[in-house]
């Protein structure tokens, strides 16, 4: 379904995405690991067309969209739940969700859409009209995630789903990924968090300053010396 | 008392314009990061465009009101689309040279186009004020007044309501999650700088016929409208729009009560008690558009 082949990206003029290559097939769980600064979101942000400066190849359902913008990239089905959940602070929590939607033609199966959304995450149905700045963490990721699901996408990029929510919320939210996943969305998640991205995804990529050099499926990573040593503590 | 109440009703009307000049200008620089110098030039150029309609070309003043609001528009998104577009992410001191020469370069061609010598604009309203007891206003006043209205509620009407409101809100609060979700973010940036100098040659339009139209007067009007920017605190719609009126009333008792001659100076005072005392503006921050 997606492949990425040679990627490199320059970022504040310094490479921070050596050679990327990697692959996602449709229905798959896909997790990028590894440490903080090793290059996971600047080949996310590549992939949704954020990163300009870049060489190599991504190719999406057979087509190139190297280069392509942003809106473009969603319109082919890729949605982006970026780092740090970016919800729109000042908007409601309706107004971000129509937000990902954004592209799409207005009635068409939006406000059942966000029904389903609602039915899924009830807590932002009873802060619907609230600004989502004033949400916690863990529900703003709730709606970060819903507003991805909006777009209807085909595949969803989540950049480090866990990052500053407390523990249960992280299982939580790793239990939604997956159901998403089992839905019939494929998904390539970014997440620094090893142990519990290897437990859930069917294979993975180790990242290390800009390049891989580890692949397998969650389960042999997680027996894998090297990631046991310097990710999951020996 | 009588003195008090017509002083009120003069800076209610005056208000409802620099609430105009506020909003647009609140929408460009607090949002857009754009210390637009040229604001000013589009509150003239409004002006000189009602002139021109109704003197020159002689069509109806409402028709030719109109004429001019889009006029404005089209050259707001003209200078968007030229000047800003070809540097956007660039740091604030070159935007702000950019529209420092922008500004320049359209007052110099108002001054070479029309001459420096005053132009008035008539208007279809009876010149007898009308009267309640003591008080005193004239017809156009009253309907620059209406009008003003209605382009506000319209303003935040399409920012709240429409999906290009909404989608301009999105891009000032977090950009690049903006164009996560399929907005066009540079399109976005030349509706809200067209928007908001629509809104400044709507002010200057509405404003001709009540003073003259000059190639200066915009200058003036700038610094009012940067003045009500920061009372209302930077991107902040209802802060701009109240900003507005607090600064009317403020010159109006200035005017009435001290001195008529330190009108202008009024302004400037209430900013430095703002910048001393409230340095993010009056209203809370979560009012924001952006």
């Amino acid at each position: 379904m997606l492949a990425i082949e040679g990627l490199s990206c320059r970022y504040n003029k310094i490479t921070a995405v050596k050679g990327v290559s990697l692959e996602v097939k449709e229905g798959e769980l896909v997790t990028l690991i590894g440490a903080n600064g090793a290059g996971k979101t600047t080949t996310l942000r590549a992939l949704s067309g954020l990163v300009r400066d870049l060489d190599g190849r991504i190719v999406f359902e057979g087509e190139d969209i190297t280069g392509a913008p942003p809106r473009d990239i969603i319109a082919r089905g890729i949605a982006h739940c970026p780092e740090g959940r970016r919800v729109f602070p000042y908007m409601t929590v309706e107004e971000n969700l129509e937000m990902g939607a954004y592209l799409r033609q207005t009635g068409n199966g939006i406000n059942s859409d966000m029904e389903r959304v609602y039915e899924q995450f009830p807590v932002l149905k009873e802060r619907r009209k609230q600004a989502a700045g004033t949400l916690s963490g863990g529900e703003q990721q709730m709606l970060a995630i819903g507003r991805a699901l909006m777009s209807r996408p085909k595949l969803i990029l989540f950049d480090e789903p866990s990052l500053g929510l407390a523990p249960n919320i992280v299982q939580k939210t790793f239990g939604i990924i997956s159901e998403i996943c089992r839905q019939g969305t494929t998904v390539l998640m970014v997440e620094q968090n090893a142990y519990g991205a290897l437990g859930m995804c069917h294979r993975s990529y180790l990242l290390e300053s800009g390049e891989v050099v580890l692949t397998g499926t969650g389960s042999d990573m997680l027996d894998n010396p090297h990631v046991r040593e310097a990710y999951l503590g020996g | 008392m009588d003195q008090l109440l017509q002083h009120l009703i003069n800076a209610l009307i005056l208000g409802g314009t620099y609430a105009l000049l506020g909003i647009g200008l609140t929408m460009i620089f607090g949002i857009m990061n754009v210390v637009n110098f040229t604001h000013g030039e589009l509150y003239t150029f409004g002006a000189y465009m009602l002139f021109f309609v109704v003197m020159v070309l002689g069509l109806n003043f409402f028709v030719s009101l109109a004429v001019a609001v889009v006029l404005g528009i089209i050259l707001g998104a003209a200078i968007e689309f030229t000047l800003l577009r070809p540097i956007r992410g660039a740091n604030i001191d070159t935007t702000m040279l950019v529209m420092i020469g922008a500004w320049i370069v359209m007052q110099n061609s108002e001054q070479w186009i029309w001459s420096g010598i005053a132009k008035s604009v008539s208007t279809p309203f009876p010149s007898d004020p009308l009267v309640f007891g003591p008080i005193s206003v004239s017809y156009y006043r009253v309907f620059v007044f209406a009008a003003a209205i209605l382009l506000i509620v319209g303003a935040h009407m399409l920012i709240h309501r429409t999906k290009l409101g909404k989608a301009m809100r999105a891009t000032f609060q977090d950009s690049d999650t903006a164009a996560l979700m399929g907005i066009n973010i540079n399109r976005i940036y030349t509706a809200t700088f067209a928007l908001g100098s629509g809104l400044a040659a709507a002010a200057g339009a509405l404003l001709a016929p009540v003073f003259v139209v000059t190639p200066t007067m915009g200058n003036i009007a700038a610094l009012k409208a940067f003045a009500i920017v920061i009372l209302g605190g930077l991107g902040n719609f209802k802060g701009a729009t109240i900003g507005g009126f607090i600064l009317a009333l403020v010159e109006e008792f200035g005017a009435g009560y001290i001195s008529s001659g330190y009108r202008d100076a009024m302004g400037f005072l209430l900013i430095i008690a703002v910048l001393l005392f409230r340095p993010t503006g009056l209203f809370k921050q979560a009012e924001r558009i952006g």
